[in-house]
């Protein structure tokens, strides 16, 4: 739809959704600064079993306007905490072939120390609250939707936040 | 999904994501305006049978982007209501990266 809102920068921050195939060099010149002394990029790709079981292709699809607002909002928290110079968070949706990137997040910072933690924080973070949603795709069977936190019951967003400060 | 099209007169619009979209076998629909909140989960188990057993009860509730507190059916003190025009969304637990 020509109408769908796909990325959102702001301050230091850059968000995007994309059914493009991943480009890592995009995602870390968007961070690149005079002021850096570290880049650390992230890479999660798409792993061709799950617990012994082989998967076919993955599937994601998105809520987009809330999932760009959550990834923003988690981007804007980071940024700030760890005063980097910048960050980037992108998620590819519809169809990721096996071995693909799934999302790419780049963050910037005067030292490594906190480009490093920052970069790690990120991904928990999005994978704990963005509004994006994984099929995995067996040969010969109906696909199965994932939960990042399989088995357990949704939460409110209070209490998820509140989880993610202790 | 993305810019879902405006609901027409007297009628919000729900949408269905990932396990819930399967279910119902929808991405999307519209239903009467107004609709107290509490009935939103009763409304749907009426339309999907089972849906809140297999998939309301995890999931979390949006209306226009914004996290709400579904109250209980029988809560006759709870007065949020859904509004003609609303986007209201199934929210599963998520699982990206």
């Amino acid at each position: 739809m020509n109408n769908e809102i796909t990325e959102i920068k702001n301050a230091g921050c850059y968000v995007g959704l994309t059914h493009d195939l991943l480009n890592l060099n995009d995602v870390v010149n968007r961070v690149r600064s005079p002021q850096a002394g570290a880049i650390v990029m992230f890479a999660g790709t798409t792993r061709d079993n799950f617990g012994g079981k082989p998967v076919k292709e993955l599937q994601y699809s998105a809520y987009n306007p809330l999932a760009l607002r959550t990834m923003l909002s988690i981007c804007e928290d980071i940024h700030a905490k760890y005063g980097l110079i910048s960050i980037a968070m992108v998620h590819r949706l519809g169809t990721v072939p096996i071995g693909e990137e799934s999302i790419l997040i780049a963050v910037s910072a005067p030292h490594r120390q906190a480009a490093w933690r920052a970069g790690e924080q990120a991904l928990e973070d999005c994978k704990e609250r963005v509004e994006v949603w994984k099929k995995e795709e067996f040969e010969g069977e109906d696909g199965v939707w994932r939960a990042n936190r399989d088995g357990a019951a949704g939460q409110k967003v209070s209490e998820a936040q509140s989880t993610l400060d202790q | 999904m993305g810019a879902v099209p405006k609901p027409p007169e007297g009628h919000f619009s729900v949408l269905y994501f990932a396990s819930a979209s399967s279910f119902t076998s929808k991405e999307s629909e519209t239903l009467p305006a107004p609709l107290p909140l509490r009935k939103l989960f009763d409304t749907l188990e009426e339309k999907y049978n089972g849906i809140r057993d297999k998939i309301l009860n995890s999931c979390l509730v949006t209306i226009n982007l914004n996290y709400v507190d579904v109250p209980e059916p029988d809560d006759e003190s709870s007065q949020a209501v859904i509004k003609e025009g609303d986007e209201v969304a199934i929210i599963p637990p998520v699982s990206s990266g």
